[in-house]
């Protein structure tokens, strides 16, 4: 309860920073809207000529797209920092963050916010309404979905960004992993055999973004949910704890900032 | 729970250090694309003791002085006390709590300005941050607001606290980030280069509030600094490191007693003097017609003998005797460490 008081005194501050630009923040939630609309068109025009692509039509394709993006926008709305931890980490960032009582991996990721994570959280809802899946209780299954998709994808990026503990600035590797999971989070899962599923569950937990989701929206199973929370808070833990086993190593820095 | 003092912290010690130490990996690499090359297929470390073997006390609500040049281990020292760092060996205790350890807990009961670090949020007013920090120590906002209010007075920033950060010039903005580290009312503010960058008229401001804080609410305060005039204001002892080592220990009158033996004498007459005014162990700085700059050590010649000297050359018209800047002080200690 304390933690969560903190947590929403964080996010308006930073909700007040992010509209001190009012014409940027408008326009880049505006625009990732535009932009999310502009990327599905391709699926579009893909499904009007394969009509489907083992079992899988546009209409999956557009809950599947929607709990990602709204489960990425999630992320960077509320968890903006999760993207530039390697770089806080290897310039010595942190320093703010373990001298304030608070617990710094909370403190940190929720320090900032990415305004287009807006424009992606709800580009995710109009993409589910559009499917022709829409029901009401569909629509709560979609936002516990994309809670839970967007607590394995925070989970991931902490942990492939954690490593900068290890081995300096990761930032190029954190990338490469984080296109991985949106590249592989958006196919039909009916596409890959029995290993690279293995993989997608595991090593690149993109299943567990996107089709696995997508599965718990169109239809309510025990078994898919089980799949989702074990997925959820398996990587939180294991998050959690290579950062915490990382920062005892953290070697700060000397480095001039200028801003927070 | 948290806010409560640690049970064992002694109430006339605020920090106790035993032979703390700190060790840095650091990659070494050859010039060059070749060095680069050789350094991906086989990397090379050294060790870099930033703090070696380092022990001292500071008392309850003692203002201290820590200073040392460039890389002399002083803001890694602080970093152990607020549990930013781990250190590779050695023990500490700051206000009873283990600082690595019980980094949360210390939190509150601490306050910590790194002048090159800035806290507060860069697009916003210092007030949204000082809310935030308000939330953040668990205070509730009545009580935020009457802390801001004894603030804003000890500072002087009630035109700045509605102005977007990046707008105040640095002296504004340092003066809004200690006031923005004393808000939860700590026991200890350690300070990591308040000073730096700042005009003479912003570093006074500051040394005055803090001053302030510390003769109002005994806020004790752990400060190093490059500036020998912040110790000069502010600080009653003085430690100094070099290469992470303690070098000098000591009050800072006892500092300027025993390393300020050289004094600085002008003399200007009423009428032009020809006389010669060398005297023995006396250096002669700068002659003129009508006056002359004098350095001489008061262990070896006498004061009074050096003015009866001077006075015999003419009507003295004026005379100053100073003492050497204490940075120059501060300097000879390094030379005499490093030697």
């Amino acid at each position: 309860m304390k933690e969560l008081k903190f947590l929403i005194a964080i996010w308006q501050t930073n909700l007040q920073s992010a509209m001190e630009y009012r014409a940027a923040f408008l326009t880049q939630v505006i625009g990732m809207i535009v932009n999310n609309f502009i990327y599905f068109a391709i699926w579009i025009i893909f499904f009007n000529k394969f009509k489907d692509v083992r079992g899988w039509g546009v209409n999956d394709m557009y809950v599947t797209f929607g709990v990602l993006a709204s489960s990425f926008g999630l992320v960077s709305l509320l968890f903006g920092n999760t993207f530039t931890l390697s770089d806080i980490i290897a310039k010595g960032r942190l320093d703010y963050y373990l001298s304030l009582p608070r617990p710094v991996l909370l403190h940190t990721v929720a320090s900032r916010t990415i305004a287009s994570g807006m424009g992606d959280f709800l580009y995710g809802f109009i993409s589910y309404c559009l499917s022709g899946y829409f029901t009401w209780d569909g629509l709560a299954r979609f936002a516990l979905a994309a809670l839970l998709a967007a607590t394995v994808f925070g989970a991931f990026l902490i942990l492939t960004q954690s490593l900068a503990f290890w081995f300096g600035s990761m930032s190029n590797f954190s990338g490469l992993m984080l296109n991985a999971m949106l590249t592989f989070g958006i196919y039909p899962i009916t596409l890959f055999d029995s290993y690279a599923k293995l993989i997608l569950f595991t090593i690149i937990p993109a299943a567990l973004m996107g089709a696995v989701p997508a599965e718990f929206i169109r239809a309510f199973t025990w078994e898919v949910l089980g799949q989702l929370l074990l997925g959820a808070i398996g990587f939180l833990a294991l998050a959690i704890f290579v950062f915490h086993k990382g920062l005892r190593r953290y070697e700060s820095g000397s480095a001039i900032q200028i801003e927070i | 729970m948290n806010k409560i003092l640690h049970p064992f912290y002694n109430i006339m010690t605020s920090i106790e250090v035993t032979n703390l130490q700190k060790t840095f990996q650091t990659k070494r690499k050859a010039a060059g694309l070749s060095g680069s090359l050789r350094a991906l297929i086989k990397p090379e470390y050294s060790s870099v003791e930033a703090v070696h073997s380092l022990s001292f006390k500071m008392e309850a609500g003692e203002l201290l002085g820590f200073i040392g040049p460039n890389g002399a281990g002083k803001s890694t020292t602080i970093k152990m006390l607020t549990g930013i760092l781990h250190p590779s060996s050695g023990a500490a205790k700051v206000l009873g709590y283990i600082p690595w350890i019980d980094r949360q807990k210390l939190a509150y009961h601490i306050g910590t300005v790194f002048g090159q670090r800035p806290q507060l949020w860069y697009h916003l007013p210092a007030m949204d941050t000082f809310m935030l920090f308000g939330k953040i120590y668990e205070l509730d906002d009545r009580e935020t607001k009457k802390r801001i209010e004894y603030l804003t007075e000890a500072f002087e920033i009630g035109d700045l606290l509605d102005v977007p950060v990046r707008k105040l010039s640095l002296g504004q903005r340092m003066r809004c980030e200690v006031a923005a580290s004393l808000l939860h009312r700590p026991k200890l503010l350690l300070l990591d280069e308040p000073s730096i960058g700042l005009d003479v008229v912003a570093k006074q401001h500051i040394r005055d509030a803090i001053r302030r804080m510390n003769q109002e609410e005994g806020v004790g305060v752990l400060l190093t600094s490059h500036d020998a005039g912040d110790l000069e204001a502010l600080c009653k002892r003085v430690i100094i490191v070099n290469h992470g080592q303690i070098v000098y220990e000591d009050k800072v009158s006892n500092l300027k007693r025993n390393f300020l033996t050289t004094k600085l004498v002008q003399v200007r007459y009423a009428l032009e003097v020809s006389k010669d005014f060398s005297i023995n162990g006396v250096e002669t700085l700068k002659v003129g017609h009508y006056g002359v700059k004098l350095k001489f050590d008061t262990t070896k010649t006498p004061v009074d003998s050096v003015i009866s000297h001077l006075s015999e050359a003419g009507d003295i018209m004026d005379i100053t005797i100073s003492d050497p800047p204490l940075e120059e002080v501060i300097s000879k200690i390094y030379q005499e460490a490093n030697a």
